[in-house]
């Protein structure tokens, strides 16, 4: 544990933001520590046995080309694989996977107890030591003191947890284990503001006592695609998941107990997401609706407990069994787990820099749950991004921050820190302005680079990125250079065959041969690239047009009031916010795009004049000490 | 920013006489060659500050629009000093709206309120406190547009939008569930969306059709006073503006120049113009003005042709009201507190569809009437349920929104992936946006949500 030093960075909680964390820290070079409460739970799958999905899939694969973990052992513990929207276009497509959850845990704590340089310790974390405005280590509620140069706080959902079923409660992180009391009061005690959400989680089934007969299988890829760059050999379906629905009696036995549901019955305070509605949730909100479609999806290989996935709920346990008698092959089947419903403290993101550290105390940083989102994905991409940065401000160096264009991770982490949340937040490709440059076919080439600097891409794969991306230019190469003729006698180029949307790659190959293979990795970038050219240059375009202005400082004493051309209301608000770029002013809720442009001229000739700049305000980054 | 090119009219707007379009920037003279031919067979580049004739002509159409002058000022002689292209036309707003159209088109931006002043200012021409009192002048103008069209449409024009902007978002919305939740088997697809587009496109395409009658609105209407010397124009003129602003004699030939003066009438702008009466000229300068006059009454949205009912009806008479017959005009009998020589009959034969009104300039009798009728004749047509668009930006905005929303119909019907179209809605939403907001993320989700059951 400690040597009589202490450590560079202590990271609290083991989830998947802090598993990332302490893993990415470690990995830099810096003496780390995870404390956690159980080792038996470190990176537990809190909900379902799934890893991706839209926008999801596609955060795993970034976090994978920064040298993340949360890839590669999705890769080797799925045991069913599915690619997305296969028959759509390549920027809509994402990986998912089942995951059996003993050995994603298991598979995750064998690779952290390798890591040199990182110590693993069981505790819980009381509070968070601030010397001079700074965190400075952890105390844990047994007194030990763990002190450290930067702390990364991931504590899920634990800060002060409330365990709804029905209309009883108790406090807990997550199903039967402690909640997080003293740190989230010192949290509040440090002035951070607080936020209450909730969220839910669905019943599990023993699989012996499932007629499965009533269900229809949905097995996994024939060639299931991996998320991380570095699984080598192919990967292998090993169950099926299977698809039911409600009915109208499910319906009725659900409406006729809402004042048992501590939603409906006016308990729970907390806000929940509306993208996992609760099966009551569904019930109420679309009465049209005849059913409500549900899966189920095993836990894992060496265990029959079935999650079912569509029938989230806090109803009482009665309530849940008489749910499942209404529906035909589940009328039998025995609940091991019943559903519930889960309040917890999460901090306001807009507490935070863009590096994920807070504002008021240097060298803390918080990453997943508790920075108001939802997800293993959302929370492991945080928990990479905070174990970075809090390492590169203990070696003093620049920040790294992506940026929307070049990574949903920086879509995710701009909504959080500059819009803050309402509901627990989860990622959308649609949250993303630039989608069609945000695929999974291009994550190397977006962020790979990235990693190797940070020192977080190994040789091997760093090699292979490089060999593929010779193959893909000779290849793009021979597709510009190629020409076919159609049978009205007209010549083209097989790059402008490949753009039409019936096309594949691998129809054009058939006309004219490509000297050497390429991987359907490589096929589909081809394809994406081409298809979506004319949006991607436009998109190019309006980036680096939007990068020149964003970017433009306005200086501390600038007078809006004297912007030609602003309406009263915009002046208003810039004097309010005062942003400090023509970037934070645009994302001032209600800045017109032409009241930014304005602002824009008008730095534009102060700065012409040269007239005196009182000085920027310094933030407080962990660059400047 | 400096590096666009951009484009605005530069006089005042619903001036009568000579209109100009500047565009500065470095593109400025590629912009202008788009649209104008040298009548000398178009060799360029052209001279600077030296005017050359030509026309403005659609190079799509090739239909010749107006005649114009070119002038270009090469950078840094220039206003903004800036590569500068003005085109001198005649000045007729609908003329201008489609050069800025056409500007538009061959790349060049349309200019905001006062940004030449701006990038005079940037470029180190005007100080500060110049380019500011020129803007205060520009925004006060706008202001008042701004005032009359408010009253004029009560907000019902961003409803309106707002309401498209609502069906756009949840065209998007409905693309969009598509795409995030593959495995929720939602059933709205591609023939749904793209009869809601159709509908949509075509609304905006109403919308767009309407923005004649909202240039009227925002700049108002002219009128000009026209008729015989003599007959009272200048006191008519001054009886509608209730002010002693021309000056009026006895004599034949007072008014040799234009004057113009805004009359509102129930919060509609009117640029109304005295000018010189026609007949025959005893002096040079009464030759020209009255040249000057006819090219105005030529141009002018509508007339006011002025008769002496006191004086029998002359050949003059009938030839004059002949010539303006075709045009949108209101005849007025002046002097009808003296006994009356016109047969009103013959009048009213000869005007045919155009309203006769009968006044008293000079003892102000019956002016309400006249006032009445200007409104009900010349006043811009904003039929209730339609909107109409006030700007030139608004129409450029609308007008990318349809064409990203005619793309996007082209590229569902081809059956391209869903991510593709739903690439041009957003396009389309965020032009839609610049008219009323900025379109966030959240409201697609939201929609999505409220819409679909999905989630697990
Ligand atoms: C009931 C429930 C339902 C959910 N439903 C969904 C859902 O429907 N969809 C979805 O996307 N996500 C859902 N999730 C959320 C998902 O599990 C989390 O988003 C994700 O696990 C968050 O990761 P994390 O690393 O932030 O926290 P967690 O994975 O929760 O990890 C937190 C870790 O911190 C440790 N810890 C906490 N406090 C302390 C302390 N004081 N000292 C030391 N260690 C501490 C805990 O032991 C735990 O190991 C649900 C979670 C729960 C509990
Ligand atoms: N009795 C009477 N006299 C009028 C009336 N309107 C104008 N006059 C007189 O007619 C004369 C000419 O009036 P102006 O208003 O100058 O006429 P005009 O058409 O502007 O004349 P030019 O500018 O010379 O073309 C003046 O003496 C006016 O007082 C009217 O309604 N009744
Ligand atoms: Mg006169």
């Amino acid at each position: 544990m400690a040597g009589r030093k202490g450590f560079d960075i202590v990271v609290v909680g083991a989830g998947h933001a802090g598993c990332e964390a302490a893993a990415a820290a470690s990995a830099m070079g810096l003496r780390t520590c995870l404390v956690t409460i159980h080792l038996e739970t470190i990176a537990q799958m809190s909900c379902n046995p799934a890893i991706g999905g839209l926008a999801k899939g596609h955060l795993v694969r970034e976090i994978d080309a920064l040298g993340g973990l949360m890839g590669l052992l999705a890769d080797e513990t799925g045991i069913q694989f599915r690619l997305l929207n296969r028959s759509r276009g390549g920027a809509v497509q994402a990986p998912r996977a089942q995951c059996d959850k003993a050995a994603y845990r298991l598979a995750m704590k064998h690779r952290l107890e390798r890591i040199a340089n990182l110590s693993i310790f069981q505790g819980i974390v009381a509070q968070v030591v601030v010397k001079k405005g700074a965190a400075a280590g952890v105390r844990t509620i047994d007194g030990t003191f763990l002190p450290a140069k930067a702390v990364i706080i991931t504590p899920g959902t634990f800060l002060n947890g409330l365990i709804h079923i029905g209309l009883h409660s108790y406090p807990a992180g997550r199903a039967n284990e402690p909640p997080s009391v003293e740190l989230a009061e010192q949290l509040k005690k440090l002035g951070l503001r607080i936020l209450r959400l909730k969220t839910g989680t669905p019943m599990r089934l023993d699989r012996d006592t499932i007629d499965w007969t009533a269900f229809t299988p949905q097995p996994g890829d024939d060639e299931p695609v991996p998320f991380s760059y570095r699984t080598r050999g192919p990967l292998k379906n090993k169950v099926d998941c299977h698809l039911g629905h409600t009915n109208a009696a499910t319906h009725a036995v659900i409406r006729r107990n809402l004042a048992k549901s501590p939603l409906y019955g006016g308990k729970i305070k907390g806000i929940g997401p509306r993208y996992c509605p609760s099966i009551e949730d569904k019930v109420v909100k679309f009465p049209e609706r005849a059913r409500h479609q549900f899966f189920l999806e095993p836990e894992g290989i060496e265990t029959t407990e079935v999650y079912v996935n569509g029938l989230s709920s806090s109803l009482p346990y009665e309530v849940q069994r008489e749910i499942l008698d209404t529906i035909p092959g589940l009328d039998q089947a025995k609940i091991v787990r019943p559903a519930y419903g889960i309040e917890y403290d999460a901090v306001s993101p807009t507490e935070l820099f863009p590096t994920l550290e807070t504002r008021k105390i240097r060298r803390l940083y918080l990453a997943g749950q508790i920075n108001g989102t939802s997800g293993y994905e959302e929370a492991a991409a945080q928990g990479l991004m905070a174990g970075i940065n809090a390492a590169l401000a203990v070696k003093k160096k620049q920040p790294f921050v992506l940026r929307r264009d070049e990574a949903y991770i920086g879509v995710l982490i701009d909504d959080l820190v500059s819009s803050g949340v309402e509901e627990p937040y989860r990622l959308f490709t649609s949250r993303a302005e630039y989608r069609l440059m945000l695929r999974i076919d291009n994550t190397d080439r977006r962020l790979m680079g990235y990693g190797r600097e940070l020192g977080l891409v190994p040789d091997a794969v760093w090699g292979e990125y490089l060999a593929k991306q010779e193959r893909i230019a000779k290849a793009a190469a021979f597709l510009k250079k190629t020409r076919v003729k159609t049978e009205a006698g007209d010549s083209l180029s097989l790059c402008e065959f490949l753009k039409k949307p019936e096309i594949r790659l691998e129809d054009v190959l058939k006309w004219s041969e490509f000297p050497g293979a390429l991987s359907d990795e490589e096929s589909r970038f081809l394809e994406s690239e081409t298809k979506y050219e004319g949006y991607i240059r436009k998109q190019e375009r309006e980036i680096a047009k939007a990068a020149r202005a964003d970017s433009m400082k306005i200086p501390g004493g600038i007078d809006f009031g004297r912007v030609p051309g602003l309406t009263r209301e915009a002046v208003e608000k810039l004097e309010k916010k005062r942003p400090t770029t023509l970037g934070e002013a645009r994302k001032i809720s209600g800045m017109t795009p032409a009241a930014v442009q304005n602002v824009g001229l008008y730095l534009e000739i102060l700065r012409k004049k040269g007239a005196q700049r009182p000085p920027v305000p310094r933030g407080t980054g962990p660059d400047d000490e | 920013m400096l590096e666009d090119t951009i484009i605005a009219v530069a006089t005042p707007p619903g001036f009568g006489g000579l209109g100009v379009v500047r565009i500065s920037g470095k593109r400025a003279l590629a912009v202008a060659g788009r649209v104008f031919e040298a009548k000398s067979g178009g060799k360029r580049p052209f001279p600077v500050r030296r005017p050359i004739f030509g026309t403005i002509r659609d190079p799509e159409r090739r239909a010749a629009l107006d005649e114009a002058f070119l002038t270009y000022f090469k950078a840094p002689r220039s206003y903004t000093r800036e590569d500068v292209v003005e085109l001198s036309v005649h000045g007729s707003p609908a003329v201008l709206e489609s050069i800025l159209r056409l500007g538009a088109k061959a790349g060049a931006r349309l200019a905001r309120p006062g940004e030449f002043t701006l990038r005079a200012h940037l470029n180190g021409r005007l100080d500060i406190i110049q380019a500011e009192a020129v803007n205060d002048l520009i925004r006060s103008v706008s202001l008042t547009q701004a005032r009359i069209s408010s009253r004029q449409l009560g907000g019902s024009l961003s409803r309106r939008i707002a309401r498209l902007r609502g069906r756009l978002i949840s065209l998007l919305a409905a693309v969009e569930a598509g795409l995030e939740f593959p495995e929720e088997g939602l059933r709205s697809g591609p023939a749904a969306w793209r009869r809601s587009l159709s509908a949509i496109v075509s609304d905006i395409d109403r919308l767009v059709l309407s923005h004649e009658a909202g240039r009227a609105l925002s700049q108002g209407v002219t009128l000009a006073i026209t008729g015989r010397t003599n007959v009272g124009k200048s006191t008519l003129f001054n009886a509608l503006l209730e002010e002693d602003r021309a000056i009026v004699t006895p004599f034949p030939g007072t008014t040799r120049d234009f004057l113009r003066e805004e009359l509102v009438i129930d919060g509609i702008v009117f640029h109304l113009v005295d000018m010189a009466g026609l007949g025959r000229a005893a002096h040079p300068v009464e030759k020209r003005g009255i040249a000057r006059g006819q090219r105005i009454a030529r141009e002018a949205d509508g007339l006011l042709l002025v008769i002496d009912a006191s004086r029998a009806w002359s050949e003059e008479d009938e030839r004059l009201v002949r010539r303006y017959l075709s045009r949108n005009a209101i005849l007025v009998m002046n002097k009808t507190d003296l006994p009356g020589k016109v047969d009103r009959k013959k009048v009213r034969a000869i005007a045919g569809e155009n309203p006769i009104v009968e006044v008293s300039a000079l003892r102000g009798k019956n002016i309400d009437a006249l006032r009445g009728a200007i409104r009900a004749r010349f006043a811009p047509r904003t039929p209730e349920t339609e909107e109409v668009i006030l700007h030139a930006r608004q129409q450029n905005c609308l007008q990318e929104a349809l064409g990203a929303l005619r793309r996007a119909e082209k590229l569902l019907a081809k059956r391209h992936s869903e991510e593709v179209p739903a690439e041009e809605i957003r396009a389309a939403i965020s032009f839609i946006g610049e008219l009323t907001g900025e379109v966030r993320a959240e409201e697609v989700l939201e929609e999505i949500f409220g819409r679909f059951c999905v989630g697990k």
